[in-house]
């Protein structure tokens, strides 16, 4: 990683790479790396977890991390003391760098906490790269520990390098950096030379300052961060912010969305990705359409990324997969990786119904919760929708839905409303519960959908 | 008719009426909830019941299984309910 920063500043030293509480070039941001990297060799560190919400920091970390070959992983920034103690005996962590107090605390014989300072060492140039440079980074499941998986920088680099020049790019880092896909935004943009703006709350609703002030250009999202910020947008007096493209992942992509993105943002591009911490990212889809390309399926063996569909679901084989998961072994470069995707062939795409964890038994009749959503979705006066199995004593469980109102709606009315745009649906799938909710369950900015997490 | 009696019967209306099946048909307190000459709910119609018991009065007795038969013996449910918790 530490080539991309190095790369862009020897093209422009002072561009500005990130605009946290502060503004860092290129230069600084560079300079700032090969302290950290002379810091963590000088202390002999091998392997290290972070926790800041300083953005800029945890990035210049991960680029001295990729220049001595020592392990970074970013914990979530909020993380709870107790969480942080049970993840780091999990992942044996035993050196963990922090600019919180209540972190730098739990210094002692067992957990060794410091601050950035400490690695902050003046000196020569590192330029001795080492062949192994490994990266470990957590899943973000919606329940219990984070899978650790394991990323060779090579590799992830490897995707990136040939990225033409983005100067004059301002993007906004929507997801956290400790996630996969926060990772990928990060490269993408240290490759482009581009902007990064990363605002300390990523939620939509804290961020449309942050758009206006920054001109931010180019934003890849989760559609559900999309949809609350369109609502944002829609209550704020302001023009809506010249965004040139538009990227969703992270969760199916719902047509109607995309067609509101559209209408919203005439002058953007809007494209999605498909990706996932074990396999990287299968490339973004530009079309303005749904699903993927099914000619993805037909590349040739020598493609960087590849694509079959067996029993209904999606598996990838990728040269930027992951190494392998915490505490296992490493996996064959080559084997197929089942994504857990539910996937159906429609004329030339390959259209997503559903994560297969998220599948609702009723009755003995697998529910998608995916068509579901989207027919509640497209209701006026629905903002946004979260459809779920609600255990029941009669037929194991039913589809419940909550529904985030836009405005003031009457909630009987609405009610009605998404009863009947599901009622074409065959009846084990037609919802049993539905509730109007201040808000949805979510998960870094996304929403938790499938078996109630309850 | 007491206040439980009252707010089932109406909540049961409520569920017939979203079903279609409210036509020609009078909640009674000794109104079967299933077959022909009852409210004819099958099994995913009783499982919005319980579903819609739930989610309007925090409890429902199918839930805790019991299958009651009739109206009556949902609301003996909640009247015995509130006698434990009074």
């Amino acid at each position: 990683m530490f080539e991309l920063i190095e790369r862009a500043a020897a093209r422009d030293a002072d561009a500005v790479a990130l605009v946290g509480s502060r503004a860092w070039t290129y230069g600084e941001l560079a300079a700032t790396a090969q302290s950290y990297a002379r810091g963590l060799r000088e202390q002999g560190v091998a392997r290290f977890a972070v926790v800041t919400n300083d953005v800029p920091v945890a990035i210049a970390l991960l680029a001295a991390s990729s220049l001595v070959g020592a392990e970074a992983c970013l914990y979530a920034p909020d993380i709870a003391v107790e969480e942080l103690q049970r993840q780091a005996a999990a992942f044996e962590h035993t050196a963990v760098f922090s600019d919180r107090e209540d972190v730098l605390a739990l210094d002692g014989p067992a957990l060794c906490t410091a601050g950035f300072a400490s690695l902050d060492v003046a000196g020569d140039d590192i330029t001795d790269v080492p062949a192994k440079r490994p990266l470990l980074t957590l899943t973000t499941g919606t329940t219990g520990t984070p899978r650790g998986v394991r990323h060779d920088w090579g590799r992830q680099l490897s995707r990136v390098l040939d990225t033409k020049s983005g100067a004059g790019q301002v993007w906004l880092l929507a997801y956290g950096p400790q996630q996969f896909a926060g990772l990928q935004i990060i490269l993408h943009t240290m490759a482009a030379g581009t902007t990064l703006v990363t605002p300390p709350v990523r939620r939509p609703q804290a961020v449309v300052d942050a758009l206006h002030a920054e001109g931010v250009t180019h934003i890849s999202a989760t559609p559900t961060f999309w949809r609350f910020l369109l609502a944002e947008l829609r209550a704020d007096s302001r023009p809506a912010p010249a965004i040139r493209q538009i990227t969703l992942g992270g969760e199916a992509s719902p047509a109607a969305l995309l067609v509101e993105l559209a209408a919203t943002f005439p002058e953007a591009r809007v494209s999605h990705i498909y990706a996932g911490s074990e396999f990287g990212s299968t490339g973004s889809v530009r079309d303005g359409r749904d699903g993927l390309p099914a000619s993805l399926l037909t590349r040739d063996d020598g493609a960087p990324v590849r694509l079959k569909v067996e029993d209904g679901q999606l598996f990838v084989r990728s040269q930027a997969s992951m190494v392998g998961y915490y505490g296992e072994p490493d996996l064959d470069p080559d084997a197929w990786w089942p994504t857990g995707d539910l996937v159906e062939i429609v004329d030339d795409r390959i259209l997503f119904r559903g994560r297969a964890s998220d599948v609702i038994n009723v009755g003995g009749v697998k529910v998608h919760p995916l068509p579901v959503e989207e027919r509640v979705t497209a209701v006026p006066g629905v903002q946004a929708a979260r459809v779920y199995g609600r255990a029941n004593a009669l037929v194991g469980a039913v589809v419940a839905i909550d529904v985030v109102a836009d405005g003031s709606v009457d909630e009987a009315e609405l009610k009605k409303a998404v009863r009947a745009a599901c009622a074409d649906l065959p009846r084990p799938w037609q919802p049993r519960s539905v509730q109007v909710v201040a808000e949805l369950a979510m998960k870094e900015n996304k929403v938790i959908r499938g078996t109630s997490a309850d | 008719m007491t206040e439980n009696e009252a707010s089932i019967i109406k909540l049961i209306e409520e569920l017939l009426e979203r079903m279609d099946k409210a036509e020609g048909v009078t909640v009674t307190l000794d109104a079967r909830l299933h077959g022909e000459d009852g409210l004819g709910l099958d099994s995913l119609d009783t499982a919005e019941l319980s579903a819609t018991l739930e989610d309007e009065l925090g409890s429902d007795p199918f839930a805790e299984g019991l299958m009651p038969e009739t109206v009556a013996e949902i609301v003996a449910f909640y009247d015995a309910k509130e006698s434990v918790s009074a």
